[in-house]
């Protein structure tokens, strides 16, 4: 877990990534690209353009002209298709660990959260009971909502710290990852049985045992949300609207067509 | 609905799943954002593209009728009337109707056969004299150049007897800034054309009806009209010139070029050389020229050499031609001149040479306007890739200096063309209804640089055999009957096609200096002890000089009150002088050859009438069959020799007696006249159009039949 300046300023840390990773797209872009093959294709998209200005007048020309803007945008697109299939394997892979660290707040001391465990069996909810540890107390008794195959303890946390609780039912017991920080800190928002797409993206935690009566444990910890010029960020948004301010500002000053 | 039958084979699935990913980063839920900017600038840029060109045809569409019902009237009056729907007006600068029936004759140029089989082949007059930028002036114009005030490439300054481009004027900003060693221009430079008169094109753009104008000569600079037009000669190059090539070369020399070109020392540096290429001057007022460096690194093994200027790096091969490339010319203070030059690699050893061409103003950032809009250059540069804008872009001076030899001139000439070829079929497709005229100057050029070729008496290729001459005219008239025979495709029985030509062309072996004549004949005076004067009358004594001539054809009288030290009484004295000089001229045989050396000697207040008649030569002379004023007396230098050989490439010309040069008149119609004249042309295609005629006009319009023959 981070602490301190850097730790609290994760706005910080979201601009310098975000510009990091700018700048390594438009380096990886130029060596992926037929840069002259799309210099090319935008010079054609650009001369369309002025081609329904500059012949407004017939109607003819402008609407064939149109047509050439659509196809030629399609050259475009197939023509940034490779880099762009080159890029998005490790930028996802990044972007998925990055999000662990700004996509929820963890929790903070004296705060409240949710426990919510989904099992496969209604009746594993009969014998669920939740076991804490010490600096972590339950603040209301369990909420069973059988329709839904769902459990939902109330907890408090005492003090900062990375914690483990368990869920006993059906003779097995499963434990989660609890993080209480006022930092900056990797954080999983749920442990999940089976589906490797889903825990890839969601899950920071090793998937629950197959013959597990539980399918998945979450805390609702509070999405993480970042103030930048006067607006609340998904940390998403600002690191695309960041990277790609800053890409197009590299791509201009080392003369890269993108 | 053809359109709606969409087979996901290898080519139509690609372009489907392109679209769907386009769609989902559109709007990017929590995993597809990973995408990031990779995707983001792509598919941000196509968007922002379709979104644009939405906007402008929104538009165009929405806007459409609105602007139809307002030009309705104008449009009716001009489309009412109209006996044709578009016209098309080829011009070959320089087509000769003699040689043009010979190749037809030969069985050769079968497109241009069938004009004249189907529609009409006749020889065009041309004005006095027979040059490109005073006869393409009156084809626009439809008057005489005593109306459009266009006489030569040059006129002269009255005040000090030196010459200007009589086209176009450009004049520094007026204010500038001064800081400490700089003076910084409050303002950009003023373009200035000297060319009087309404081209015909802006009265019919006027009428509603649509021009594209593509490299029709003394358009420069662009003037304002409903209509598109790409500036053709005249344009100048960065350096404010007509043209100055650069060759660079290790081999050490302090012969100069006569005209158009500055050797440059190429300097050993490590392993590699580097050189630079001259710009303009410094516009912060330093009073120093303007240089782009570059480096050359020879690779003798593989005959071929890496370039590097500015951040652009490129090879290439001994004997080619480099792309276009972009130069800069930094002047400090964020001051650039940005322009277009192309490198020819002449020789990696045991000397390096590299020719570099004039540095063309980038069409798709032009530092002067060269065309209207300024948009209509740009689209052009976009569309096809960065061209020669240069208003005489074939590097004849070069040829003639003997830096590129025949092969690497006709390449890059025939490069120029090719462009030009590309420009003007998009003109004809984007000018479905009205005008698209378009000159090809390729073919007054190569006549120029190879007539020698075809003369069998030329003292420039005497030495070699008739059956060793290459067939460089031949082969430039088919590919220009090509081209036509691309326009016939193209076109259908509402258009007329006119093909027209300025002037035609004859043999250049004898060069004239009148100057010499004037001087050995006492019209001319030099200062004392001085046998011959440097360019531009650096010796003449104009205390006692009566006449002189400057240019290619125009004949001056040193007027009292007219030249800063004229000596010749306006009036009387001066009708006296000029008959005198006709009766002398006229007739004038080269005792070498025999031969009469000027066969007319025409009289300008006779030729002309016009407000700017004032400003007109006071004769023209009429050279004969293989005559033609020297560079030298072009130059106002007074030599010994009155007459002597021409030895150089440039061995063909049209600045002769008018009448022995017409140009050609072409048409898919039949027109129903003897003796076109260029000066018709404007008026014809103003009257197809249904307009009225404006009084001062003074070419008459041709009767044009209804129909074409195909």
């Amino acid at each position: 877990m981070l602490s301190g300046f850097a730790a609290r300023n994760s706005l910080v840390w979201v601009l310098a990534i975000s510009i990091v990773i700018g700048f390594l797209m438009v380096i990886v872009f130029r060596y992926t690209s037929d840069q002259k093959a799309i210099g090319r294709a935008k010079d054609r998209l650009k001369a369309h353009l002025l081609a329904v200005r500059l012949f407004q007048d017939q109607l003819p020309v402008v609407i064939r002209a149109y047509g050439k803007i659509l196809r030629g945008t399609g050259s475009y697109l197939r023509l940034a298709f490779t880099p762009f299939l080159i890029a998005i394997l490790p930028i996802t892979f990044l972007i998925v660990q990055l999000d662990r660290y700004f996509g929820w707040l963890p929790l903070q001391p004296a705060q409240s959260f949710l426990v919510v465990a989904r099992v496969s069996d209604p009746a594993a909810l009969n014998d669920a009971a939740l076991r804490l540890p010490p600096e972590l107390s339950s603040s209301a008794p369990a909420v069973h909502v059988p329709k839904d195959k769902e459990i939902t303890w109330r907890v408090v946390a005492e003090r900062e710290g990375q914690y483990e609780i368990k869920i006993a039912t059906g003779g097995q017991t499963v434990s989660k990852q609890v993080v209480v920080s006022p930092g900056l800190a990797r954080v999983s928002p749920v442990r999940l049985k089976d589906n490797f797409w889903e825990r890839m993206f969601t899950s920071g935690e090793p998937a629950l045992a197959d013959n597990s009566p539980v399918q998945s444990i979450a805390i609702n910890y509070p999405a993480r949300e970042i103030s930048f010029a006067w607006m609340e960020w998904n940390w998403i948004v600002l690191f695309f609207v960041v990277s790609l301010i800053a890409g197009f500002i590299f791509k201009s000053v080392l003369g890269i067509q993108v | 609905m053809k359109w709606l039958h969409l087979r996901p084979g290898r080519r139509g699935l690609f372009p489907v799943l392109l679209w769907i990913i386009a769609l989902m980063l559109l709007f990017p839920q929590r995993g597809e954002a990973y995408a990031g900017p990779g995707a983001g600038f792509a598919v941000l840029s196509s968007f922002w593209t379709i979104f644009v060109a939405f906007l402008y045809s929104f538009y165009a569409l929405v806007t459409w009728p609105i602007r139809q019902l307002l030009r309705m009237f104008r449009r009716r009056k001009a489309y009412g009337k109209a006996q044709v729907k578009r016209v098309v007006i080829v011009g070959f600068d320089g087509m000769d109707p003699e040689l043009a029936t010979r190749f037809m004759s030969e069985g050769k140029l079968p497109n241009l056969a069938k004009l004249r089989d189907g529609g009409t082949f006749r020889p065009l007059r041309t004005t006095f004299p027979a040059i490109s930028p005073v006869a393409w002036s009156t084809f626009q114009t439809g008057v005489n150049p005593g109306k459009h005030n266009i006489y030569d490439f040059l006129a002269r300054d009255l005040k000090n007897y030196l010459p200007y481009l009589s086209s176009a004027q450009i004049s520094e900003p007026k204010r500038h800034l001064k800081i400490g060693k700089y003076s910084l221009p409050l303002g950009k430079s003023e373009v200035r054309g000297l060319r009087k008169g309404t081209p015909f094109w802006h009265w019919l753009g006027k009428a509603g009806v649509f021009c594209s104008v593509i490299r029709v000569p003394v358009t420069f600079p662009p003037e304002k009209f409903p209509g598109v037009l790409l500036s053709g000669m005249c344009v100048p190059d960065l350096k404010g010139s007509q043209g100055t090539f650069c060759f660079c070369t290790t081999q050490a020399s302090s012969d100069k070029f006569r005209e158009g070109g500055v050797r440059i020392p190429i300097e050993r540096n490590g392993a590699g050389y580097h050189s630079y290429i001259p710009g303009p001057e410094n516009p912060l007022g330093t009073g120093s020229e303007l240089r782009a460096n570059f480096k050359i690194r020879p690779d003798a093994k593989r005959g071929r050499a890496r370039i590097e200027i500015d951040s652009e790096t490129f090879t290439i091969k001994v004997g080619e031609y480099s792309e276009w490339i972009p130069v800069k010319f930094k002047a400090g203070m964020g001051f650039t001149a940005r322009g277009i030059c192309r490198f020819y690699l002449k020789e990696i050893s045991p000397e390096v040479e590299v020719y570099v061409t004039p540095v063309n103003i980038d069409p798709g950032h032009p530092d002067l306007p060269i065309s209207h809009p300024v948009t209509y250059s740009i689209y052009l540069a976009k569309l096809f890739g960065p061209y020669a804008t240069l208003g005489l872009a074939e590097d004849t001076w070069a040829l003639n200096e003997e830096v590129l030899d025949d092969q690497a001139f006709l390449a890059q000439a025939y490069g120029n063309h090719e462009d030009r070829e590309r420009m003007f079929f998009d003109a004809l497709e984007k000018t479905p209804q009205g005008l698209c005229a378009c000159v090809f100057d390729t073919t007054d050029r190569v006549q120029h640089m190879f007539w020698r070729y075809l003369d069998k008496d030329h003292p420039a290729v005497r030495d070699v055999p008739q059956d060793q001459k290459p067939r460089v005219i031949q082969d430039l008239y088919d590919r220009m009957d090509t081209l036509i025979g691309r326009v016939m495709q193209q076109i259908d029985d509402q258009t007329l096609l006119l093909v027209i030509s300025d002037h035609g062309f004859r043999s250049f072996n004898r060069c004239m200096n009148l100057n010499a004549w004037l001087h050995q004949n006492g019209y001319l005076v030099l200062k004392d002890g001085k046998k011959e004067s440097g360019d531009w009358f650096e010796d003449v004594d104009w205390s006692r000089t009566r006449a002189y001539t400057m240019g290619l054809n125009g004949l001056y009288m040193n007027i009292k009150g007219r030249e800063r030290e004229g000596i010749v009484e306006a009036g009387a004295e001066a009708e006296a002088l000029k008959e005198e000089l006709r009766g002398k001229l006229d007739g004038l045989i080269d005792p070498a050859s025999g031969k009469v050396g000027i066969t007319g000697m025409f009289d300008c207040d006779a030729v002309y009438a016009g407000p700017y008649v004032d400003n007109a030569p006071d004769l023209i002379v009429g050279y004969g069959e293989g005559f033609r004023a020297s560079w030298d007396s072009v130059m106002g230098k007074v030599t010994t020799a009155i007459f002597e050989d021409n030895l150089k490439a440039w061995s063909g010309d049209h600045c002769v007696d008018p009448r022995l040069v017409p140009g050609v008149l072409f048409s898919n119609r039949k027109i129903a006249i003897e003796k076109p004249a260029i000066v018709d042309v404007a008026p014809t295609v103003m009257k197809l159009f249904g307009l009225e005629l404006p009084s001062y006009f003074d070419g008459k319009p041709w009767a044009v039949a209804a129909t074409s023959n195909k």
